[in-house]
């Protein structure tokens, strides 16, 4: 009798996770297509020509270029010892290894369909400001100590 | 036992495709192309998206509605943080693929600011440590390390904050 209705909870349990799986797929749909795009037309080159211009500015740009590139975390700390190599600063490449796991403009309208508009706009205003400081923090924690 | 399915992001989708089928007139290889990455990046977390299932269904199978309110709930304190930062830490791949647990979590009663504070937390990343340190070097991966830490649990008290203030 136990072993039914575990088995019966387990069911409904896979049921219930699978149909919530099933009930986001336009919105992953959507993410994945939109990724395919920005990787095929937005290119490295093309985004590294916002760098180069003052601290506040190169933060800004390293969190502008994390937030609208996409892919495998290892590939934003490749990007970034390229940039580095480049002669643009630690600011800009810790802004955009930040900004590439924490923050995500593709991404957006599927949040915004799960999470609700409130959510969505409090939750990426106070993710923006925190990369912008942490960027900043980290490099003058190293300068200091 | 059937349940009526609700989909989430159906319009975003449309409008998408929609993207496609103009740059499809406009550029027919690179809507191509386009489509073929998509391929790519979901022939790589396909597995993912297993296991995510597998993960809803061992939370809906062990956790009631009611100890998800004791651990993430309105007063889970300083325990419902810790369990927050630990999951966003060894939680892996992309963002939005962990949407649908988080919205089952919240619709079970997990408060709004552990949410916050497990999407931000998300931002270490155990296996990317030796990429860090080889990067940025070892001081600087720990100063970022705690500060995301830090920014973490301070923009899911912010989040309270303003949420309070400005919605309620």
């Amino acid at each position: 009798m136990d072993i039914d209705n575990n088995s019966n909870h387990l069911k409904k349990s896979f049921f219930k996770g699978l149909n919530s799986f099933i009930a986001i797929t336009p919105m992953l749909l959507g993410v994945l297509l939109l990724l395919g795009l920005f990787q095929n037309y937005i290119t490295t080159e093309m985004l590294k020509t916002l760098f180069g211009f003052n601290t506040l500015s190169d933060i800004l740009a390293g969190t502008l270029f994390g937030s609208i590139s996409s892919g495998h975390p290892i590939t934003s700390y490749i990007i970034s010892e390229e940039l580095i190599d480049s002669g643009v600063s630690l600011y800009a490449a810790s802004a955009f290894v930040l900004a590439w796991v924490t923050l995500g403009i593709i991404q957006l309208p599927a949040e915004l369909s799960v999470f609700g508009l409130k959510f969505t706009i409090l939750k990426n205003l106070l993710t923006l400001l925190s990369t912008l400081l942490i960027a900043y923090l980290s490099v003058l924690t190293i300068q200091v100590f | 036992m059937k349940q009526k399915i609700k989909f989430k992001g159906t319009k975003f989708l449309i409008v998408v495709i929609t993207i496609y089928i103009i740059i499809g007139f406009i550029d027919f290889n690179g809507a191509i192309n386009s489509f073929l990455n998509t391929l790519s990046v979901l022939n790589n977390i396909w597995p993912l998206f297993i296991f995510i299932i597998l993960l809803t269904t061992a939370i809906n199978y062990f956790l009631k509605p009611k100890h998800i309110m004791k651990h993430l709930g309105e007063d889970s304190g300083k325990k419902g943080v810790i369990y927050a930062l630990i999951g966003g830490i060894i939680s892996h791949g992309p963002m939005y693929a962990w949407y649908g647990v988080l919205d089952e979590l919240r619709n079970n009663g997990a408060k709004d600011e552990l949410l916050i504070i497990f999407l931000y937390a998300r931002a270490i990343k155990i296996p990317m440590i030796p990429f860090s340190i080889s990067v940025f070097g070892t001081p600087f991966t720990i100063a970022i390390s705690l500060y995301i830490l830090i920014f973490a649990i301070l923009q899911g008290k912010l989040f309270t904050y303003l949420n309070n203030k400005f919605y309620k």
